[in-house]
């Protein structure tokens, strides 16, 4: 019992500076931008903003395109989760057997990681030119005929995506590795003496066992995906085309930094983080059997 | 404790050691400041092109030279680019810090002044001073001057490459077939080769001279939007044109249109003075010329210049008023803007330094003057930014092919009303 | 029936091989495109030839970022910033991390709720007020003041995996660890932080990479030219339409050296500590 109480009181000391770091940096600018998004604060009153209640969270639905870029946004996440994990755990699960040279591939796949962003969002901009980039000279030799990247809708949303899931595959596949470590080997032993092929063996053993390690990949990669504004902005050059290629975070940006709209674009932060408070609840119900 | 485990607890002794000597290590670092004391310090943020940054130091070591009562004051500049810069002095000011002068296009002052942040020219320099320079060259809002000019430039102009083109048409009618000719599919691959005219696809920054060469501009004189006029359906037709008859790629950036005239792969390219040098360092033989006078029309294209003004902080410290002052009026001296004119290509604001002999004959001068004098200036107002962003999703969409002419600029009249509005409330 | 398995072992050889190879080449073609900018004359982003090696190549973008731009004093202060981010960062982390996972107090759900929260804010708009409060507190335009904010940023994934990491390790080992006489302490010194070096592992470098690649806060929060991290060096090769992209690769490609060879350092570790054997024993 005294046991129970030195572990608490550990934990609390433990939890300590951690705390004071987080509420520091993070709650004060939080408070902050919930006041000014109840205020007219733009560059028109900008040493004296007034209150003026909700009415720039009813803005937001009002004004045009929402839906739209809601919408947007919700695939752009999904989409780059879907093959960020997919790729990071397959080539985690490729590079943790022995393979000659593995810590070679090992390094080379962490490159898209260890690059400085802004030439890596960039350079893919460039492969994607519709004449001149690599990416379609490379499809004309295999065959398929050159897509228009930055002039079609669709596609203009696909670069961002590829480009993101270029970026962030590497860290899923540092956590995975770090995952597999600590699946004891006995495990896959006792798997195969009863008779279960690799696939059986994948689903009832390695993916639980990692599943632990995972999730805050899987909950904090949706955050920042959800809210990752350089990728898109510096692909499609700020919205291509005309301005079609947006997510809700981009928004918030123009409204803030190119009209100084603040308090709008306080209110629409505002109205982003109550929605991925509702998605990662959202997770939280389906993970509820390991979580706690 | 299992002996397995004991070993890597003492791998682990080893490890924390060193961590822990690696952390004793760095704390001198992490204390470091690098604070500058405001009292004792003149700083200018800029977003200059490297030669400007050049010059712009050069010019600070002759105000040291020439003005040793100033010795104690630590001189220097801070460079961002454009939008960080705004961001940047926004950010600082709101917090009453901030440089003492800010340098950067004239159009970026109206905001600053509406929101309080600028130190009209006059409460800090007599009105001698300003009244040295060209009025049109002057950032003026609700009667004040809020910033002193070092140069107007800014300006596109046409460049084309001697090695492939003879003879530079005056007109049009003359120009476009001449495109057409320069446009040239050698190995027959479907893809030319040379491209007649490269220019930025993009921004509506190059859509405007031709706006002004079809008759229209951006916005009247009560700063309201004039972007739905037949001038605009003009030039948004002629441009299309242009990318219907291939004489220009199908997707062209800054970046591909400056490539491929460094390339030697397109005659002509529309860009402005920041970039003329980086194309003879590449070994283009280039010429400079006013784009061609819209036959249809008989305007000439006016494209947009600008002055590039420095400008006061309203929170700078007080004891480096005098200083500021000084530092001020020598940076937009006659003698700098000679310099400053002669080493990039732009025109002077100082009426005295126009009438220099050598800015009068020089060859780059005199192109580059007569385009400027064909051009216009950009507004300065805020609502330039909504302005802009209305145009750009508009071109885009018509160099796509997606959009009529038409349609687009109703597009484009109603998206600016509506983001001026909002940008209002 | 051995030379069935033979040829099917060499059958999983071979694909194991091309997937890698298939991955790694998505991985490193654009790296490659980078190199062929630091390499080629003339500041061009982009080209019209898909050669790697450009014509009239040049080392001269490396000669430029180390002898005509401060490039060792961005790295010494990104150094100092990301690996005092990583040290701070693992140690707040691998605490924090077994307070939520062994301990069940009240709001105990709540503050790892609360921890994710911090994450869901629009970075875009926590800049200004950020920039206030750290003008407040005099961490302006100091080193120190940056690494307190990447710490706050770095923490929350930090405490999760952490925290993920220590559930998989069984509570018998630290209770056997108390009955030979340890204090709780201890027992998570001696017993639970060896088992951790994984997620130590990752920890680590994600908290350096914070620290390593951020851009914007660092934009704000410092001033001095002498105190410029390796992305606001890197920034400052920019004007508003020429760039000097023959350095500004050059530098990129030099940025990532430090970061892999930190993961091979830390690569080692990535190995397995926890056998079932152990808790037999």
């Amino acid at each position: 019992m005294s046991t129970e109480r030195a572990q608490n009181r550990l934990a609390f000391w433990f939890l300590l500076p951690s705390a004071l770091v987080l509420l520091g940096v993070v709650a004060y600018p939080f408070f902050f931008n919930v006041y000014i998004s109840l205020t007219n604060w733009n560059m028109f009153h900008f040493r004296n903003p007034e209150i003026i209640g909700l009415t720039h969270y009813i803005r937001i639905f009002s004004e045009s395109d929402f839906y739209r870029i809601f919408g947007k946004t919700i695939a752009w996440t999904a989409i780059n989760l879907v093959f960020h994990f997919t790729l990071g755990l397959g080539a985690a699960l490729l590079l943790n057997r022995k393979l000659p040279g593995r810590n070679l591939y090992r390094a080379l796949l962490i490159l898209p990681w260890a690059m400085p962003q802004y030439i890596s969002a960039l350079t893919w901009r460039g492969m994607f030119n519709a004449e001149y980039g690599a990416v379609n000279i490379l499809l004309a030799k295999v065959g398929i005929g050159a897509v228009p990247w930055f002039t079609s809708e669709f596609w203009a949303f696909m670069a961002p995506v590829i480009t993101n899931i270029w970026l962030g595959f590497p860290f899923i596949m540092v956590i995975a590795l770090g995952g597999l470590q600590s699946i004891p080997r006995e495990l896959y032993e006792a798997a195969r003496i009863d008779g279960a092929g690799p696939v059986r063996q994948f689903f009832s053993i390695t993916l639980p066992m990692l599943k632990p390690v995972l999730m805050p990949a899987l909950v904090l990669g949706t955050i920042w995906t959800f809210n990752n504004l350089n990728v898109i902005w510096l692909v499609t050059d700020q919205g291509l085309p005309a301005d079609k290629t947006h997510i809700l975070v981009t928004y918030v940006y123009k409204a803030a930094f190119v009209y100084y709209r603040y308090g709008y674009a306080a209110a629409f932060s505002v109205f982003i983080f109550l929605v991925l408070v509702v998605i990662v609840r959202g997770y939280d119900r389906v993970a509820r059997e390991e979580a706690y | 404790m299992v002996p397995a485990m004991k070993n890597l607890v003492h791998r682990n002794a080893v490890f924390n050691t060193i961590l822990l000597l690696i952390m004793l290590g760095l704390v001198p670092g992490m204390v470091s400041c690098g604070r500058v004391d405001r009292s004792r310090s003149v700083t200018v943020w800029e977003q200059m092109d490297p030669k400007e940054q050049a010059l712009f130091d050069i010019h600070v070591e002759q105000f040291r030279r020439e003005h040793p009562e100033f010795a104690e004051f630590d001189i220097g500049r801070v460079h961002y680019r454009t939008e960080d810069l705004q961001t940047q002095f926004q950010t600082a000011a709101l917090a009453f810090g901030g440089p003492n002068l800010v340098y950067g296009p004239a159009d970026k002052i109206g905001p600053y002044s509406i929101m309080g942040l600028l130190m009209p020219v006059g409460e800090l320099l007599p009105q001698a001073e300003i009244d040295r320079f060209r009025p049109e060259t002057l950032p003026v809002l609700d009667g004040h001057v809020y910033g002193l000019p070092d140069h107007v430039g800014n300006h596109l102009t046409l460049v084309a490459n001697m090695a492939l083109v003879d003879s530079i048409p005056v007109d049009t009618d003359a120009w476009v077939p001449q495109l057409r000719r320069l446009t040239v599919d050698e190995d027959g691959d479907g893809r030319p080769d040379q491209y007649g005219l490269v220019f930025n696809l993009l921004e509506p920054f190059w859509l405007v001279p031709w706006l002004g060469g079809f008759g229209g501009w951006v916005m009247d004189d009560s700063s309201r939007p004039t972007l739905d006029t037949p001038a605009m359906v003009g030039a948004l037709t002629f441009m299309s044109g242009l990318k219907e008859s291939r004489v220009v790629p199908q997707e062209c950036d800054y970046p591909l249109a400056d490539t491929l005239f460094k390339e030697g792969r397109a005659a002509y390219i529309i860009n402005g003075p920041w970039s003329w040098e980086g194309y003879r360092e590449a070994g283009i033989d280039i010429r400079l010329a006013s784009i061609p006078m819209v036959s249809a029309t008989g305007l000439w294209p006016t494209p947009m210049t600008s002055a590039k003004c420095y400008s006061i902080n309203r929170y700078l410290d007080p004891a480096t008023r005098e200083c500021t002052a000084a530092l001020l009026e020598w940076l937009t001296g006659t003698e700098v803007q000679i310099d400053l004119a002669m080493g990039l290509g732009v025109q002077p604001g100082d009426k005295a330094a126009g009438l220099v002999e050598e800015i009068q004959n020089d060859p780059v001068q005199v192109a580059s003057r007569v385009q400027i004098e064909r051009g216009r200036l950009m507004p300065i107002v805020p609502e330039m930014r909504a302005v802009w962003d209305a145009m750009r999703p508009g071109y885009q969409s018509v160099m796509n092919g997606a959009l009529s002419p038409e349609k687009a600029a109703r597009d484009m009249q109603k998206m600016a009303v509506t983001m001026i509005e909002r940008m209002r409330e | 029936m051995s030379g069935g398995r033979l040829a099917g072992k060499i059958w999983n050889h071979v694909w194991v091989h091309a997937l890698v190879w298939l991955l790694v080449l998505f991985a490193v073609f654009p790296i490659l495109q980078i190199v062929s900018i630091s390499l080629r004359p003339g500041d061009q982003l982009y080209s019209t030839s898909l050669n790697i090696i450009p014509d009239g190549a040049t080392l001269d973008a490396y000669r430029i970022m180390f002898t005509e731009k401060p490039f060792l004093l961005w790295m010494r202060n990104s150094l100092v910033v990301s690996l005092g981010t990583a040290l701070i960062g693992v140690a707040l982390a691998s605490l924090g991390g077994f307070a939520l996972s062994r301990s069940r107090f009240t709001g105990r759900g709540a503050a790892l709720q609360g921890i994710l929260m911090t994450q869901m804010f629009p970075a875009t708009m926590l800049l200004l007020p950020l920039y206030l409060l750290m003008r407040k507190l005099h961490l302006v335009d100091t080193l120190g003041g940056v690494m307190v904010a990447y710490v706050a940023t770095a923490l929350p994934f930090c405490i999760w995996t952490m925290k993920g990491y220590y559930d998989t390790i069984p509570v018998a080992l630290n209770e056997a660890a108390l009955i030979d006489g340890c204090t709780p302490f201890q027992a998570f010194v001696r017993v639970t932080l060896p088992l951790s070096t994984p997620a130590l592992v990752i920890t680590a470098l994600f908290s350096f990479m914070t620290g390593w690649s951020e851009f914007m806060v660092a934009r704000v929060m410092l001033a001095s030219k002498e105190l410029m991290t390796l992305p606001l060096g890197l920034e400052s090769l920019f004007t508003t339409y020429q760039t000097e992209w023959a350095n500004y690769a050059a530098g990129s490609l030099l940025v990532c050296v430090p970061v892999v060879f930190l993961f091979l350092v830390l690569n080692r570790y990535l190995v397995s500590g926890l056998t079932l054997g152990s808790v037999k024993g």
